[in-house]
């Protein structure tokens, strides 16, 4: 077997890094496909939590490298789907305690048994970044409709394109409030995506759920209402080389839209 | 025809409010320009101030030629795929006459003959040395890149693009 190495980054922090590899990680295990997860945010770690498997970390990225464990004695696997695993970052050291060359060495192994590894990267363009993308072929970007995600995105790319291993990147734009577009508040997809030039993989929705989600450690993927949960398994088929469309978010819950569109259909059918 | 009046009703209550779409320019406008100002800069390491000049010669450079609206010079970096291109849209107030043209090429030449010879030196060692690991160098040759990638596409839009902005005027 040999598996796909992606890593998901953004530059600036906050933007849904880690709750996008959440997501699609289990969207992709639902799908039948063996994932490993590696949180690379050393010092930093939160994929453990959003998974809900805090508790169950025994050793680290750190502990491998450092051999103090087996790789394979290091995979936590997820409570829910056995085809899911976490290769947890460690809490209490700091970026140089992985290189790049243990991190690519880490991935390569990993390559043997699963199908796809998703790196968590951590925010910024110094060595964590660096780490991250170490042992990547294929990146994704996420940012969100805002200037400083944007321009972030935009240094990313610069840097992913300047990397011979990686040999795609793709887009995708968390956090998309449909309303605030269509009031010509907010950048559209089409703004992003035509500023960045860049493919696009996913449309995420802004959505309360993504709080609880991630309170209850229980990524939204497993939610079968929730728009956003929907959005990240398409986004999983995407990557997976189906040919899914993009969820049409222009249907909002918005009051007004909603009268408009009654009386239209209204005058519509009576023509 | 339904859709046009509810919409158009729908306007004019936002407009009550003071919602109206139509506002001067939007936030989402603005964001882009912005954005597309700002990553201009980023992508090209060309400062605000280097943007200035390289724009007050290019309008020295084509004043030469044509007479031009040199406050409406619009000047934008655009990326398709990998290709970084200059756009440069100038409202041409008038062509000018063949001798006018002439007069001023004239006029420059006799200034430029004794430096020319001098700048042209001064190039070439910038590109010898901008091959050893220097940063300071290294900028000055950047910058003359990416005057040197924009030569091209400006080129083709100094023939096209003035006539498009005569017919917006």
């Amino acid at each position: 077997m040999t598996g796909r190495v992606i890593v998901i980054t953004s530059g600036k922090g906050g933007v849904g890094k880690t709750t996008t590899n959440a997501n699609i990680g289990t969207a992709l295990a639902r799908a039948g496909n063996k994932v490993v997860m590696i949180d690379t945010d050393l010092g930093l770690r939160n994929l453990d939590l959003l998974l809900g498997l805090e508790n169950r970390i025994v050793y680290t990225i750190v502990d491998v490298v450092e051999e103090r464990c087996k790789l394979k004695q290091a995979l936590v696997k997820d409570k829910k789907n056995p085809n899911l695993c976490l290769l947890a970052a460690a809490q209490t050291r700091d970026k140089t305690a992985v290189t790049e060359e243990q991190l690519k060495d880490i991935c390569d192994k990993l390559k043997e048994d699963f199908d796809f590894i998703l790196v968590d990267c951590p925010a910024g363009i110094e060595q964590g970044f660096q780490n991250a993308v170490a042992g990547a072929t294929e990146a994704i970007v996420v940012t969100t409709p805002e200037m400083s995600a944007v321009r972030d995105a935009d240094r990313i790319i610069g840097l992913l394109e300047a990397k011979e291993e990686i040999k795609s990147y793709k887009l995708l734009l968390n956090r998309v409030r449909p309303n605030l577009i269509k009031s010509n508040d907010m950048m559209s997809v089409e703004d992003v995506v035509e500023i960045l030039s860049a493919e696009l993989i996913g449309i995420i929705p802004e959505d309360t759920g993504i709080i609880t989600s991630t309170n209850k450690g229980e990524p939204i993927v497993n939610d079968e209402k929730s728009l956003a949960g929907m959005a990240y398994r398409n986004v999983a088929q995407r990557i997976m080389g189906n040919d899914v469309p993009f969820l049409n978010l222009e249907e909002d819950n918005n009051i007004i839209s909603k009268v408009k569109k009654f009386f239209s259909n209204l005058v519509g059918k009576e023509k | 025809m339904g859709e046009n009046i509810f919409t158009e009703l729908y306007n004019r209550v936002l407009s009550l409010f003071g919602q109206n779409e139509s506002k001067e320019e939007n936030a989402k406008d603005v964001a882009c320009n912005r954005l597309r100002v700002v990553l201009m800069q980023d992508r090209t390491n060309l400062t605000p101030e280097l943007l200035q000049r390289m724009r007050k010669e290019l309008v020295e450079l084509l004043s030469k030629y044509v007479e031009m609206d040199k406050e409406a010079l619009e000047l934008n970096f655009e990326q398709e795929g990998e290709q970084m291109a200059l756009m440069l849209s100038i409202p041409v107030l008038r062509a000018k006459e063949e001798s006018e043209i002439e007069a001023a090429l004239k006029a420059e030449d006799e200034v430029d003959e004794d430096d020319e010879n001098e700048s042209e030196e001064e190039v070439e060692e910038t590109e010898e040395q901008s091959s050893e690991d220097d940063d300071s160098e290294e900028k000055v040759s950047e910058d003359e890149d990416s005057k040197e990638e924009a030569d091209s596409p400006d080129n083709d839009n100094e023939t096209t693009e003035p006539e498009n902005s005569e017919e917006q005027q």
